[in-house]
């Protein structure tokens, strides 16, 4: 499951499930969330016996449930003249073992107080923001007459903004900030540091914004580095998209070894945000491809398709050797510098033959199929690849499109339930009313997705008559998402009279949606469940 | 606000210059400096003079200065580039740290060098083993490239 590095790490946050007797809504809360993650991812896109299962996370519940809870625990233990920045401070230092800490508390208290940066004797809270006047900063060198400065009980003092600058830099290791003097190892507690970054950062002194302490700059920062680290916590790789997802059991899963039959085994997990992706690839949900094909098509892609675009675009395959040539002026009398054949570039015809009376160039029906004849197999091959490669990119491009109209839609119906909610005498419309619109955003994005990859995985699949299937199952699988894009976009296009009337034309079409949605992810199911089969039973192959 | 730090620091130089080393600008580029330190007298390196390439980065003191030695010399912390391991030009640095403080650091560390967290692990490898063998090689140095 992961390094024996990440053992202690790993082993503290399973403990996490087993101790539910927690009084703690929080982890309550995730409990279920996980165990509902993992059934029904299963029952969505995977093969039906998936072994796949995972945690979706965001930082701030992340560190609601992995930090903050500790926290909660030692502060109900009391230790003896600790602060809640101390104890903060402790559990920090201590990389969030609580039972280290109240150990090497009543251990020698002194020493943990001294290694974690804190003053000993414990003090009280302190303010340790002063405004004052005359000061001359030994950091920025600069004289203030009237500045804030920040001073822990070591009585260092600097002005907020050189401490605001060194705090800013020192937050990417996600470790414990001390005083900026070299020899002194006084720590910053936790919430100074967000006290001096609102002050700095909204130019008042009087402002107050509190975060709460799981968006704390520092547990953040530290929460992505312990993310980072850990084999078992994968960021979702969608554009923007802050979530991350914990993979709790798949599949032995080993890259060298990879069952290029079973495509059961992928661990497909989603992110706090509904976004599907391979944990293994980093990838978006690439089913029914399995990893390895999706390596080998994204390297062919980028090594050849720019290419052969503009090979294809800008060239003509010389009719006698084949070789490719680029016209770059001229008249159309080409000569052929590797076989010397001469050719029309127009028609392609022999050039001899083209200055008859009786030849003409611009006739349309050309004898084609002696060229097609002499077409190459490795011209074949490339139209072949282009074929597949269009229509990957298509639906790449469509899901652009689609994610841009669908926002605008469910932003419109958004504000428009909004501004009907103020107005309390209209009951109408409630929100549950609208909660398909996600549904079928999810749906046709996914449904799309599955479709790209769909030709990724037809490209490398050998020559069978359980291709046709596939196939039908992949043209059905088109025709239903095309239609739900379509009424989108039409909604969008044909009204004229502004949001309200969106709404109409949305609530007109709800049926239609809904339907289509189940329908998509029906078929999608059904084209990555017969892909799994056949691939098992050895029905399709890939051509490795 | 770098550019005030630096003059002050120059002007602090001047004011109360270190006795084993010095430092100052190149040209006009406050930015860019060279400085120079002699080799501690209880070193393998006395007698010598060292140069030192200094440069600023824009958000000083908040980033460490970057310093390699521009003389070559024989120590298990320095390469053959001249680029120094000193924990506080890395992760130990501290914007409340100057340059005469820098210096006066890498002059100890001539003293006192650490083999186990080398650089050059060859000359490390030397360091602990023959010790003797060590020294001869850095005077040898010294005397080369130094005086």
């Amino acid at each position: 499951m992961s390094d024996s590095d990440d053992h202690d790490e790993d082993h503290e946050y399973q403990s996490f499930e087993f101790e539910s007797d927690y009084e703690d809504e929080y982890f309550d809360n995730q409990s279920e969330n996980s165990s509902s993650s993992t059934r029904s991812h299963n029952e969505r896109v995977s093969p039906s016996k998936t072994s796949t299962s995972f945690n979706e996370w965001t930082l701030p519940k992340f560190i609601l449930t992995v930090f903050l809870d500790k926290y909660q625990k030692l502060k109900d233990s009391k230790l003896g003249g600790c602060t809640d920045d101390d104890l903060l401070i402790l559990l920090h230092y201590k990389r969030w073992q609580a039972d280290e800490v109240i150990n090497d508390f009543f251990d020698n208290p002194k020493k943990l107080f001294e290694q974690a940066g804190l003053p000993v004797p414990p003090q009280k809270s302190a303010n340790h923001l002063k405004s004052t006047t005359s000061f001359d900063c030994s950091v920025c060198c600069e004289s203030y007459k009237q500045v804030m400065v920040y001073e822990l009980s070591c009585s260092h003092r600097y002005c907020l903004f050189c401490y605001h600058h060194y705090i800013y830099n020192e937050l990417s290791t996600g470790k414990l900030i001390h005083c900026i003097q070299p020899d002194c190892a006084l720590t910053i507690p936790h919430g100074d540091i967000d006290k001096i970054f609102d002050i700095v950062e909204h130019d008042s002194s009087i402002i107050k914004i509190t975060k709460p302490l799981n968006e704390n700059r520092l547990l953040v920062a530290s929460a992505k580095i312990f993310v980072d680290s850990q084999s078992t916590y994968k960021w979702c790789p969608a554009p923007d998209c802050k979530g991350f997802t914990e993979l709790v059991s798949s599949a032995t899963f080993d890259e060298a070894t990879l069952d290029y039959k079973d495509i059961s085994i992928i661990p497909i997990v989603r992110c706090a945000e509904s976004h599907e992706f391979c944990f293994s690839c980093n990838y978006e949900n690439h089913l029914p491809c399995p990893c390895w094909v999706v390596k080998k098509w994204i390297k062919k892609c980028q090594d050849d398709s720019e290419t052969i675009n503009w090979i294809d675009a800008n060239t003509s395959a010389c009719p006698n050797c084949l070789s490719s040539i680029e016209k770059n002026g001229g008249c159309n009398h080409m000569t052929c510098k590797k076989c010397h054949h001469e050719f029309c570039w127009v028609c392609l015809g022999n050039w001899s033959e083209h200055n008859n009376s009786y030849y003409k160039c611009n006739k349309f029906e050309q004898d084609m199929s002696e060229i097609e004849m002499k077409k190459s197999k490795s011209r074949l091959t490339l139209q072949r690849y282009l074929h597949f490669y269009k229509r990957f990119t298509i639906h790449e491009s469509s899901m652009q499109g689609d994610l841009k109209v669908l926002k605008q839609i469910n932003n419109v119906a958004v504000m428009y339930l909004e501004s009907r909610r103020k107005d309390s005498s209209v009951t109408s419309l409630a929100w549950s009313d609208i909660q398909f619109l996600p549904d079928a955003i999810r749906a046709l994005s996914n449904g799309r997705k599955t479709l790209k990859w769909t030709y990724c995985f037809a490209y490398y699949l050998m020559d069978s008559n359980f291709q046709e299937i596939f196939e039908s199952n992949q043209d059905y699988l088109n025709r239903t998402v095309e239609d739900l894009s379509e009424i989108f976009e039409k909604i969008t296009t044909t009204s004229t009279k502004g949001d309200s009337d969106i709404v109409k034309l949305i609530m007109k079409n709800k049926t239609k949606i809904i339907n289509l949605s189940n329908t998509i992810s029906l078929r999608q199911k059904t084209l990555i469940d017969g892909a799994y089969h056949n691939l098992k039973e050895g029905l399709m192959k890939f051509d490795a | 606000m770098s550019l005030k730090r630096i003059n002050k620091e120059l002007t602090d130089l001047g004011r109360d210059p270190p006795s084993s080393c010095s430092a100052g600008p190149v040209g006009d580029d406050l930015y860019h400096w060279q400085a120079s330190i002699m080799g501690p007298p209880d070193s393998p390196y006395a007698g010598g003079v060292f140069f030192l390439s200094i440069h600023f980065p824009t958000d000083y003191p908040f980033k460490p200065p970057k310093i390699a030695f521009t003389t070559k010399i024989y120590h298990p912390n320095i390469n053959s580039n001249g680029n120094i391991c000193l924990d506080i030009l890395k992760d130990q640095w501290s914007p409340a740290l100057t340059i005469s403080k820098v210096l006066l650091s890498i002059c100890s560390l001539l003293t006192d060098a650490n083999p186990d967290d080398p650089l050059v692990p060859e000359i490390a490898h030397i360091y602990k083993q023959d010790r003797s063998k060590y020294e001869a090689t850095a005077k040898e140095w010294t005397k080369k490239y130094a005086i």
